[in-house]
């Protein structure tokens, strides 16, 4: 199975006389063009063989014109290379493609019209707002683990040999749990396990619990790992 | 309710006429009880609604107990007239190695002691709460709400329930404390870390609690749940460690 790191991305094609439909952008190279080898392909004469491409570098989206005949348009203006943003539209010839980074809803609450002294229950608020859905992630450096790379999807991402473990460390004498990296919001932090002698971030010693930041080396039962935060993402204004 | 073999603390505070209320709880306590019996039991017990995958197995079997409940409550709100409306808040605690897992529903609470701190690791589903959130009400006007009873979720009340699952990680000098809302209406996160900080048996701080929260105008129902830690995580191991050896 292909590895998404962030949520996926979704392209909204609408070609042309054809209606629309949702693509999830799952593969690290999403091609556009006339031949059947495309991701995406269109029969039209007005569009390439190999038309365009998009390509996921880290957590971003760039289009790329693949040296089209008839060009490919972003917004409206042709472009060579564009580095894409939600809601921005992609066409080719009469063909319209909408990229949509991630979808976060909010609905507002009905005030309650209530108003009574023992407790009770009002139906129908909303939800919450759900967090941005950006993850951070691990890179292994060094030491033997079942991948090279972790996203970190939990609340609570265990590095250790057991099952459920989010970083599955699979040397012969790794522990079940060496360490632990928990998310809280927007935050994540480190702790060791019980048990655990030694756990380093960036070579210095973590007893307690430790905030991670993008860049960060970890240590931990003969393994290296880098964490990569969420540098780089916008805060949401709400 | 607590079960340390299962590593499940649970806390339920019923609401609805008459003793409605006490029925809805302790239906609640005993199916979570009995769906998380069975699933230790049998692995492939269905999970009931969404997986959610930010969260560990064991938590989404804990949702899974949960949404259990909330059907057979509302099953029985229909079953007699004077159980009409009876609902339930939830918090409950399932406690694995080092991992807590917390679900709740409504405003029932739990709170993390750790070196000499006191901290909430639930946020109420109360009106209040969200106003709190949205920036439109301040703690202390929230306290002083009429409007301070109402919560936004419960159990019982709806066909679905809205489970909110929280994990951390957790060590062994840790303590936890789950309660009802009549003990935080009341008293201070402060007041209760000064009484948890004491030295004595866990039974008694939980009977200070309590007492706190009546003499500061509890409704006499209030219902707390300590767990330290060190006891709990050292008492699993030996019940591992006797299994092994007894199977």
């Amino acid at each position: 199975m292909p590895e998404t790191l962030t949520q996926p991305a979704k392209l909204l094609v609408k070609l042309h006389g054809k209606g629309s439909r949702h693509i999830e952008l799952s593969l690290e190279t999403f091609t556009i063009g006339r031949k059947a080898d495309n991701t995406l392909a269109i029969e039209d004469p007005a569009v390439s063989g190999h038309h365009a491409r998009i390509v996921k570098v880290q957590a971003v989206f760039f289009l790329e014109d693949l040296k089209s005949t008839n060009g490919t348009a972003i917004n409206g203006k042709p472009i060579t290379r564009h580095q894409l943003h939600d809601a921005d539209v992609i066409t080719i010839g009469q063909h319209r493609i909408v990229f949509q980074e991630s979808t976060t809803a909010s609905t507002a609450a009905p005030a309650p019209s209530v108003d009574l002294d023992r407790t009770m229950v009002l139906r129908g608020t909303d939800r919450t707002p759900d967090e941005p859905a950006l993850t951070a992630k691990v890179l292994i450096i060094a030491g033997r683990t079942d991948r090279l790379e972790y996203p970190l999807t939990k609340q609570v991402n265990v590095i250790g040999s057991q099952d459920g473990a989010v970083i599955r460390l699979t040397g012969w004498f790794a522990p079940k749990s060496a360490a632990t990296i928990a998310r809280r919001g927007q935050n994540y932090s480190i702790s060791p396990s019980q048990g655990t002698k030694s756990l380093l971030v960036n070579g210095a010693d973590v007893v307690g619990q430790q905030d991670l930041k993008d860049g960060d080396q970890i240590e931990v039962a003969g393994v290296k790992l880098m964490f990569y935060g969420l540098s780089g993402t916008k805060n949401a204004s709400r | 309710m607590t079960d340390p073999l299962l590593g499940l603390y649970v806390v339920c505070d019923g609401m609805g006429g008459g003793n409605a209320g006490e029925i809805a709880s302790a239906l609640a306590v005993e199916e979570i009880h009995a769906h998380l019996a069975e699933a230790a039991r049998h692995a492939d017990l269905p999970l009931i609604g969404p997986c959610d995958a930010t969260v560990s197995a064991a938590a989404n079997r804990l949702a899974s107990a949960i949404r259990a409940a909330n059907d057979v409550i509302l099953r029985e709100s229909w079953s007699r007239p004077d159980y009409a409306g009876m609902g339930t808040t939830v918090v409950a605690a399932l406690l694995r190695e080092e991992v807590l897992t917390i679900a709740h529903v409504g405003d029932s609470r739990l709170y993390l002691v750790r070196n000499g701190t006191i901290q909430a690791l639930t946020t109420d589903h109360s009106w209040v709460a969200e106003q709190i959130l949205k920036g439109l009400m301040t703690e202390e006007e929230a306290e002083h709400s009429p409007r301070r009873n109402i919560v936004t979720r419960a159990l019982g009340v709806e066909s679905s329930v809205d489970v909110e699952l929280t994990e951390v990680p957790v060590k062994s000098e840790d303590m936890l404390l789950l309660c009802s809302d009549g003990l935080t209406r009341g008293v201070r996160p402060d007041d209760i870390l000064h009484i948890l900080k004491g030295s004595e048996d866990l039974p008694t701080l939980a009977d200070r609690l309590i007492a706190m929260a009546n003499e500061a105008g509890g409704n006499d129902n209030t219902t707390v749940v300590v767990v330290a830690l060190r006891d709990e995580l050292q008492a699993g191991l030996w019940e591992r460690l006797k299994k092994r050896f007894v199977a």
